[in-house]
């Protein structure tokens, strides 16, 4: 690993989990010496990757982020193979869709579009969220090759009262996905959300995303349209990424 | 004699007319509880309470239930059916699990109505998984919870009037406060510097018990 390159990227990290820092807290949360990090932000903030602010002088994330953020989006094959087949399953159910990728611990949404009964659209595009208590996160980890030790490492966190905090637990649960492709969660991220999530693959039939949708735990939940939905559409944007076989 | 603990009767008519202060507090206050979870969550908190305890109210007249735990029981069960989002079983279950606990009593004591609020903040701890600090209607539920229990051996409306400012306190309390649960935790630091939207909504249900007493 290359070491200055290594702590600039923990510097972008640091911001990215708190905001707005200065120098000497950067030091101390990376253990750096205050010259070492000034001289780092110094070259981050000449290729506006952070940005000083003029009253504080303290540093947060810069505008080149955006720019890079957005080539990510509109290059990624499989979110721009994915948008029509997005749009059409929302269209159809009325209900939430998601496509992420594994970040773990967690997934990061690429793409959202929300319920058509949303008083005010609220984008999800960029947010992370627990991989283990998501159907998303559920759909990839099930074909993670090293599942069973990264589920092992650091315990799952307890995010409602549903959420599965057992490896094991969870790993019996994954075997399940593993056959059938599609994966469930009930309010195990947050209270009155349930979401069903089928696992999409390349042509190496490797699992590079996973597409979710999202349906409220107060009327009946998940049913098996909408299984049949999330099966058909992530069958689908395989096929289109070049996948031959999908489980089930 | 004023300011006792006989001054006001926690009977069914009580626990009524503090649903329905609850229901036009909610109404009043609709649009703020809209923008505090447009920052922080998906802009709903608002209408959804709305349309709730206003379903609340019509089956609370239909329905006359003939004591405190049965208003209790008919407004969560209300809530849990037409309320979307977390709002539903949370506010739902709260009320279901302190109706649970009044049990079928003509008369409510102060420290029987702590009690059963203690059992409902219990039930929206189970099912959220919530810890006072994770910026949630906790924050502002418990501490109401325990000021009604420590002021039990006073008047009605002192009592009241502690567990309002304390659940105010506890709401206000959330601003500075990072997400640990709901949707609002996937945010991280972003939000910070937001009140939550249910322990404001939580702030409203002890406004409106302070109403009630009067």
């Amino acid at each position: 690993m290359i070491q200055s390159v290594d702590r600039a990227i923990r510097i972008l990290l640091a911001l990215q989990d708190e905001g707005v820092l200065g120098v000497s807290e950067l030091a101390s949360r990376l253990g750096l010496a205050k010259g070492t990090v000034h001289g780092l932000l110094q070259t981050l903030a000449a290729h506006s990757l952070v940005e000083q602010d003029s009253t504080s002088g303290k540093y947060m994330l810069g505008p080149a982020l955006l720019v890079m953020g957005n080539v990510y989006l509109n290059s990624h094959d499989l979110r721009v193979r994915s948008l029509r087949w997005v749009a059409s399953l929302s269209e159809s159910t009325g209900l939430a869709v998601r496509l992420g990728v594994l970040v773990w611990p967690d997934v990061v949404i690429i793409h959202h579009v929300g319920p058509k009964d949303a008083s005010v659209p609220v984008s999800e595009v960029g947010l992370s969220m627990p991989a283990h208590a998501t159907a998303l996160g559920k759909a990839l980890l099930a074909f993670h090759p090293e599942r069973r030790r990264i589920l092992s490492e650091e315990p799952l966190a307890r995010l409602t009262g549903q959420t599965v905090t057992d490896p094991d637990r969870l790993n019996e649960e994954l075997d399940e996905v593993r056959a059938s492709g599609v994966a469930f969660e009930d309010q195990e991220a947050v209270v009155g959300e349930a979401s069903v999530a089928g696992a999409i693959f390349d042509r190496s039939g490797q699992a590079v995303g996973a597409v979710a949708l999202v349906v409220p735990a107060d009327d009946r939940g998940v049913d098996p349209s909408h299984i049949a939905a999330i099966r058909d559409t992530a069958r689908g944007i395989s096929r289109e990424l070049g996948a031959v076989t999908w489980p089930g | 004699m004023r300011g006792t603990a006989v001054d006001v009767v926690l009977d069914v008519g009580f626990f009524h007319d503090w649903m329905g202060r609850l229901a036009r507090s909610i109404e009043e206050n609709c649009d703020e509880l809209t923008r505090l979870d447009a920052a922080i969550g998906d802009a709903d908190h608002g209408i959804n309470m709305l349309r709730g305890m206003r379903a609340a109210i019509e089956a609370l007249s239909s329905e006359a239930p003939k004591d405190p735990a049965g208003v209790f029981r008919v407004t969560g069960s209300r809530l849990v059916a037409v309320v979307g989002g977390a709002a539903g079983p949370l506010y739902g279950s709260a009320f279901r699990a302190a109706a649970e606990a009044l049990g079928p009593k003509p008369e409510i004591t102060v420290p029987e109505l702590a009690r059963a609020l203690r059992a409902g903040v219990k039930a929206v701890q189970r099912i959220g998984a919530a810890e006072p600090g994770d910026k949630t209607m906790v924050d502002a539920w418990l501490p109401a919870v325990e000021a009604l229990e420590s002021a039990a051996s006073g008047s009605v409306r002192s009592a009241a009037a502690a567990a309002e400012a304390a659940a105010r306190e506890g709401m206000l309390a959330t601003i500075p406060m990072r997400a640990r649960k709901g949707r609002a935790s996937y945010l991280g630091w972003r939000s910070e510097g937001h009140q939550d939207p249910g322990a404001t909504s939580t702030g409203l249900l002890f406004a409106a018990l302070v109403d009630a007493t009067r």
